[in-house]
């Protein structure tokens, strides 16, 4: 059949349609930026200071959550001022007032991913960067993921380190 | 897994600790009247013999983990399947609910939900954090708690040795305060069950269907 003005109008406008639908999608799909109460600056602690991870993310290698710090562990140093930054006054200033610290958490999974950080870091030893980029050397806290974490990120690795792929070890 | 028969008694404690292990939702009595009460762990119990010469048997009822399981099978998104260490799982956020799999299992052992779950205040604050909760209309079963398999696999891990038979154990063997329930590897001839699995007193429900269940049942009387 030859193909008239209409039908090509008609798939030309099926196409238009599909490619905005694609977009809104992705657009819909991005994270929310996540803000944090304090603009924490991994470079200057992480590398200059050279504090391990495990110095502020408390059970990162014995429990399913890393845990995140609180005011409690930034008082160990911050009780007092220290340093030049204004982020570093408004800590010491929030600690002196008795406010609680919450930072938020940045990367999220599903609710039905069971994630633990102990059989990664703990027993795996795998490296922090895999999944969490160079956050080490952010100087401000990023508002999206460095590493976009997907369940094909997580079976390649799976796959790659012979690993077990039974569903039941992340959903339950 | 093996169930004594001559050592139950029937207490239901492997229903309770179950459902309070496997965050399972409470049914409405109405609800329930309709058969859609949900418990992964069942003591169903039978009257033998007419009175005065009767006894109460029961049957406590798990999923019986078929080694040739029917409901995977007929599962159209493949949300039910055959593990790597022989337990069916079920993956709940791929379940589309078309309850195939609970129509095809001869033990009726696979629960569908039919209401979202509702916990009070007190309730919620006891669900176990290992074990998702459910949303409406998904299917749900036993899975001989395979999170705490998964805890004992990464304890040995990390102690850089191998899983022991005591380091695992589903709830319901667990609590059992008679010992009826046994658990183990049936694979492995160290395991108490790879014994009790050949005693005289053997047998497995429905094992004619050629479903091959990994639950074994243990009773003296024919």
């Amino acid at each position: 059949m030859a193909r008239t003005p209409r039908t090509f109008s008609a798939w030309a406008g099926a196409v238009i349609l599909l490619i905005l639908m694609i977009g809104i999608g992705l657009l819909v799909r991005r994270e929310p930026a996540v803000s944090q109460p304090i603009a924490f600056n991994h470079l200057k602690h992480t590398q200059e200071l050279g504090l391990d991870c495990v110095f502020c993310h408390t059970y990162v290698e014995t429990g399913a959550h890393p845990g995140l710090p609180d005011a409690d562990t930034c008082s160990l140093c911050h009780r007092a001022p220290l340093g030049e930054s204004e982020e570093a006054a408004k800590l010491s200033q929030l600690i002196a007032d008795g406010e609680p610290l919450r930072f938020n958490k940045l990367f999220r999974l599903p609710d039905h991913v069971f994630y633990t950080h102990r059989r990664h870091v703990g027993i795996a030893e795998l490296d922090c960067t895999i999944c969490h980029g160079e956050i080490s050397e952010t100087e401000i806290p990023p508002e999206r993921p460095l590493v976009e974490i997907s369940m094909s990120f997580c079976l390649d690795c799976h796959l790659e380190q012979e690993e077990t792929v039974d569903c039941n070890a992340c959903h339950r | 897994m093996v169930i004594d028969l001559d050592r139950c008694t029937g207490c239901a404690a492997c229903e309770v600790a179950c459902k309070s292990e496997n965050n399972l939702a409470t049914v409405s009595p109405e609800q329930a009247e309709m058969g859609r009460a949900m418990s992964w762990m069942k003591v169903i119990s039978e009257v033998e013999g007419e009175f005065p010469n009767s006894t109460l048997q029961f049957f406590p009822r798990p999923c019986m983990h078929c080694d040739n399981p029917p409901c995977v099978k007929v599962c159209p998104v493949s949300a039910t399947y055959l593990g790597e260490d022989g337990i069916v799982g079920q993956i709940y956020a791929r379940c589309i609910g078309c309850r195939y799999c609970a129509n095809a299992c001869p033990y009726t052992v696979k629960y569908f939900n039919w209401y979202g779950p509702e916990w009070s205040e007190s309730e919620l604050q006891h669900l176990n954090p290992d074990v998702s909760v459910r949303p409406k209309g998904v299917i749900e079963k036993c899975t001989f708690c395979h999170h705490r398999l998964q805890k004992a696999k990464e304890d040995a891990r990390a102690e850089g040795r191998e899983l022991r038979e005591e380091d695992f154990q589903p709830a319901c063997a667990e609590i059992c305060p008679t010992r009826a329930i046994i658990f183990g590897d049936l694979d492995d001839p160290t395991h108490r069950v790879a014994t009790l699995k050949d005693d005289p007193r053997s047998m497995r429900l429905m094992e004619e269907l050629g479903t091959e269940p990994k639950v074994y049942y243990l009773r003296s009387r024919a």
